[in-house]
């Protein structure tokens, strides 16, 4: 799981004001996603987060959700949490968020924290295709569906999606006549091997 | 991020966020405002000051949300609304975006395969657009139009109910997503993709177009999510309990 490139940022607190402010700071730092909510259980909303996700939120919603958190969390990567406060901590000031910390510290505690991560998984963002995903490529940029390209490599059906899914987030493409278009421009296929009328 | 009031200076508002153009157009609002606040310019020409504030805040700030109370406009105004933004997006955006993309693909120094593959597919990227307009305009608009007149007009219930038996807007699925990646496709084909020997500006020109065109489509989305949606299903609510 550590090898997943994904990272998100979680912000919860039940103030707007925090929210947006927090938001306009960070939204320059991270590739991934940053999710605002109001309320820590909120978080069953975003089945879709991957990978590793650092958590900044109230010590209250902390104390009432960390455990909901990690465990919905810990699933798809690793999981940090900073608090959020509201005086300047002197105890660990590193290891939390503060109101009134500036702006530039944020960013930089936020980096802190999401290097972590980079370090702990195995190597970068990998975009290269496996040999697997490529013949799933080329079967589909023949017009095969998902069965057939199962029935082809002899696995299941479920396996050929999850493939497809990697091949999509891999490369930033998801409609099968965007696909088609990539495997070409890559020379994973010909372009005298399709009819393209029908495929792009 | 600030939020509008009807009490902000249109020209001002221009001035922090000059996406809103073709918004407040849509709106009924042409160039030379002068220094009129929103209000003022709302009352002058009969545009409910309501939907055209929480219009420009939806579409200026993503996150935002409209209050319930604030939700009270008719549906036939946010329809209006969303039919003027088809009519951008098909007199001007679009033809806007074959022109660029023909001037991007012209000054790749030989005719190619590439060319040809963008071209295609630039031709499916439309045609989810032509399929996305017609479903809401041949479908869900005109259901809710005649919803929001059987609300309105009890005599037209029966009727109502004999057309659309057993429909609610959740029914209609969201026709929005092919749409979405067929134009996130297209962005990443040729900012990630395509060989380097095309006329970088002119690629510039036609992606900054698409990524108007796809904010604009967003917020879009979002007046229909946050805005229409919610209302319909009042609405719904109401022909139910009159039952």
């Amino acid at each position: 799981m550590n090898s997943n490139p994904n990272k998100s940022i979680v912000l919860i607190s039940p103030s707007d004001v925090i929210l947006a402010g927090l938001f306009e700071i960070l939204k320059g730092s991270i590739a991934g996603e940053i999710i605002r909510l109001h309320r820590s259980d909120e978080i069953i909303d975003y089945p879709e987060i991957e990978g590793n996700t650092l958590v900044i939120a109230t010590i209250d919603e902390l104390e009432k959700g960390g455990e909901l958190l990690r465990q919905i969390l810990s699933v798809k990567g690793a999981v940090q949490f900073l608090p959020l406060l509201s005086e300047m901590s002197t105890a660990q000031p590193n290891l939390s968020v503060s109101l009134s910390d500036s702006a530039a510290l944020i960013c930089y505690k936020v980096n802190d924290v999401l290097n972590s991560f980079a370090s702990a998984s195995i190597k970068d963002p990998d975009t290269e295709l496996t040999r697997r995903e490529i013949e799933v490529l080329q079967l589909l940029t023949k017009g095969l569906s998902n069965k057939e390209i199962a029935d082809h490599l002899f696995v299941s059906t479920h396996t050929v999606i999850s493939h497809r899914k990697n091949i999509s987030e891999k490369t930033g493409i998801k409609s099968a006549s965007g696909l088609t278009m990539y495997a070409i421009l890559k020379k994973i296929i010909d372009v005298s091997d399709i009819n393209p009328d029908e495929l792009i | 991020m600030e939020l509008f009031n009807e009490n902000s200076k249109l020209a001002a508002v221009i001035h922090k966020d000059h996406s809103l153009l073709p918004v407040i157009n849509r709106l009924g609002i042409k160039l030379g405002f002068g220094d009129k606040t929103i209000r003022n310019i709302c009352e002058e020409r009969g545009i409910d000051l309501n939907f055209f504030v929480e219009t420009i805040n939806v579409f200026h700030y993503e996150a935002y949300f409209p209050e319930k109370r604030l939700l009270d406009f008719s549906v036939s105004i946010v329809i209006d609304y969303l039919v003027k933004t088809h009519q951008y997006y098909v007199n001007y955006l679009m033809p806007e975006n074959d022109r660029l993309v023909e001037l991007f693909l012209l000054s790749s120094p030989n005719e190619s395969t590439e060319n040809e593959l963008v071209r295609k597919f630039y031709t499916k990227f439309k045609d989810e657009f032509v399929i996305h307009i017609n479903f809401e305009e041949r479908e869900m608009f005109p259901y809710i139009l005649k919803l929001s007149e059987a609300i309105a007009n009890p005599d037209l219930r029966t009727s109502f109910k004999q057309n659309y038996p057993g429909y609610s807007i959740e029914g209609f699925e969201k026709e929005h997503s092919n749409m979405d990646d067929k134009m996130d496709d297209l962005k990443n084909i040729i900012i990630k993709y395509l060989p380097p020997n095309y006329d970088q500006n002119r690629g510039n020109a036609f992606l900054s177009n698409i990524f108007l065109f796809e904010r604009d489509m967003k917020n879009h989305s979002r007046i229909e999510d946050n805005i229409l949606i919610p209302k319909v299903k009042q609405l719904e609510k109401v022909l139910l309990n009159h039952e």
